[in-house]
């Protein structure tokens, strides 16, 4: 009598261990398959764009489309060049992406130990106005931005496009980096100024470098922003002179040829290669910085 | 050693005792020193041109055709009959409620696995950051090449299996068209947003929900959504007072065509901008602040609710 049940239960205790392993197994097995669906629909149009900037501009028009490289080209980047001031385009999309973010970030440190730390009269009143102020839509007032970049002659040039820049990505920059120094011990700028420091030395010789890994993950975050921007350069900055990529892609977009657009495909790929290399690098040596800056701007 | 340490804190002491009110205002002098340079730039992007909007919505003004004069409420009279504004309300409308439920759904799909744990996880939650960090210009371009009527890829793929679609040339398949790319694009972001969410749900809880034998779906609908429910209202709300001034994509990919079918409301405005209609542009800004404004309204309250059911 015991004998069986015990046997029994060694027999069921086996189909459970069993069902469970294959339970497990079947739960990887669709864990892998959706990472896989996941990847292809993502990465895909990225293969392909880059297959179209190598493939040959006669290839390029046909069908079926090129889904394999075959005789892989640079010809559409050495036309690119040609046919447009890339360097200028390159140089300008970085003054403009490196200059807002380097302002925003630099603004933003110091305001965000202000804010952090010093409790001044009229502090919650400035938060919640930075706050509400991440709604109010660019497009909304465009015309008297328009007018007053007009006004001070700043239509055109580098400096009026990184301080709306800068200023649009403000209040992102400074909430995190306001929740990054509420996590500092104050203990430790507490001992400086018992030490003797003034204000301004502990912000400089303590603070920055505790916060140093908020900056630069803001820096990047900025910058990739920054970048991306089209409006801004399309509204403020119509000359080729502080033209960047974004609107030199728009650019070649619109091509006429004797009334009918032709679209060169063949250069508005390697384009936009060219655009992308640079984000991409920085997606893949500060993906774990960038993630957890995006989070915590988000989540305060 | 001990005398040395207490010398100077002593002295502090003293100095604070002796001009308390003053080092309080030194150090409230300090602050707005610093918080200065920030305040004065964004009153001069933000309620600087907010009010002078306000003020040209109410004028008759086009630098081409001067004179500048007063007309009142004349810029929203022609508003509510302009069909282009009514075309582009409800389009915009759509495309941010419907692209926000299905970057909410997928994002929450993606989080799921971007939170599983797995050897590959790493490598997912990299390629998860790509479609956010690349140009929604190149986005538009790279998706306008594949669904090209001629030479595209898309209708290649699926002419193989039949289907036959004039993508961007037809009203209903370029909104749809581009409703699917802004969705590609932002979905991702949501999944980044949600799954910070989601590490904050205690992991005892879903080893406590098997043990009593919930399956995943019991799981999504018992501890996930609900715990996860004030992060999923405040993405949401994010989310759509954000597409309500989408501008890059549409512009870029289909140009507000064919006709005005895919022309969102920021298009309009910036196609009033370009054509020097600045009192009329002025109110259109005004009405797409209200939007925001409402929607915000709207969200706060839902937010409020949901944080106080739990």
């Amino acid at each position: 009598m015991t004998v069986t049940n015990t046997q029994s239960m060694i027999l069921e205790a086996r189909i459970a261990s069993r069902q469970a392993r294959r339970r497990f197994i079947s739960q990887r097995l669709t864990l892998y398959l959706a990472f896989a669906v996941f990847a292809l629909i993502v990465l895909f149009p990225f293969y392909y764009i880059f297959v179209s900037s190598i493939t040959p501009r006669d290839r390029l028009f046909t069908m079926p489309p090129t889904y394999f490289p075959e005789n892989p080209t640079l010809q559409n980047y050495v036309n690119l060049s040609n046919a447009v001031p890339l360097l200028t385009y390159f140089r300008n999309s970085l003054i403009f992406a490196v200059g807002s973010a380097g302002l925003s970030v630099s603004l933003s440190a110091l305001a965000a130990y202000a804010l952090a730390r010093i409790r001044f009269p009229g502090r919650n009143v400035v938060y919640l106005a930075l706050v509400l102020s991440i709604a109010l839509p660019q497009m909304a007032v465009l015309v008297p931005m328009f007018q007053a970049f007009q006004t001070f002659r700043l239509t055109n040039t580098h400096h009026g496009l990184i301080i709306l820049m800068s200023s649009l990505m403000l209040p992102f920059t400074i909430l995190s980096l306001v929740s990054f120094v509420r996590q500092i011990p104050e203990e430790i700028e507490e001992a400086a100024f018992i030490d003797g420091a003034s204000s301004l030395q502990v912000l400089i010789r303590i603070v920055f470098p505790l916060i140093r890994p908020a900056m630069v993950t803001m820096f990047l975050i900025n910058f990739i922003i920054s970048w991306n921007e089209l409006l801004y350069q399309l509204v403020f900055a119509p000359l080729e002179r502080t033209r960047p990529l974004s609107v030199g892609l728009l650019e070649l977009n619109d091509v006429m040829t004797g009334g009918v657009v032709i679209r060169p495909w063949d250069m508005m790929s390697a384009m936009s290669v060219v655009m992308i290399i640079p984000i991409l690098l920085l997606v893949l040596f500060g993906q774990r910085m960038i993630i957890s800056g995006l989070a915590r701007g988000a989540i305060k | 050693m001990d005398a040395q340490t207490l010398q100077p804190a002593q002295i502090q002491k003293r100095r604070q005792a002796l001009s308390k009110l003053t080092l309080t205002q030194r150090r409230y002098l300090f602050a707005a020193i610093l918080i200065a340079p920030v305040v004065l730039l964004r009153l001069f992007t933000t309620l600087y041109p907010f009010i002078r909007t306000v003020y040209l919505s109410t004028q008759s003004y086009n630098p081409a055709f001067p004179p500048q004069r007063f007309i009142g409420l004349g810029n929203f009279e022609r508003l509510f009959s302009d069909i282009v504004v009514r075309e582009s309300i409800s389009f915009t409308l759509m495309f941010a409620l419907i692209s926000t439920f299905f970057e909410l759904l997928f994002g929450l799909a993606i989080a799921h696995l971007l939170n599983a744990n797995f050897r590959l996880r790493g490598l997912a939650r990299t390629i998860n950051l790509i479609p956010w960090a690349i140009p929604m210009v190149v986005v538009a371009i790279v998706f306008r090449w594949m669904l090209d009527g001629q030479f595209g890829l898309i209708p290649d793929l699926l002419g193989r299996f039949g289907v036959e679609h004039r993508w961007l040339l037809d009203p209903y398949n370029a909104r749809a068209s581009v409703l699917m790319v802004n969705i590609w694009k932002n979905a991702p972001f949501a999944a980044m947003l949600l799954l910070a969410g989601m590490q904050g749900i205690p992991h005892d809880l879903y080893e406590a929900a098997r043990v009593d034998g919930a399956n995943w779906l019991h799981q999504l609908r018992f501890i996930t959504v609900p715990l996860l429910l004030p992060v999923i209202v405040s993405v949401g709300m994010f989310l759509v007072i954000w597409q309500i001034a989408a501008f890059d994509l549409p512009f870029v990919m289909t140009g507000g065509g064919p006709g005005f079918a895919t022309t969102v409301f920021a298009q309009k405005i910036f196609l009033e901008v370009t054509s020097l209609n600045y009192g009329y542009a002025s109110a259109l800004g005004m009405m797409m602040v209200f939007a925001v404004i409402v929607i915000g309204g709207v969200g706060l309250w839902l937010f409020k609710r949901v944080e106080v059911s739990h």
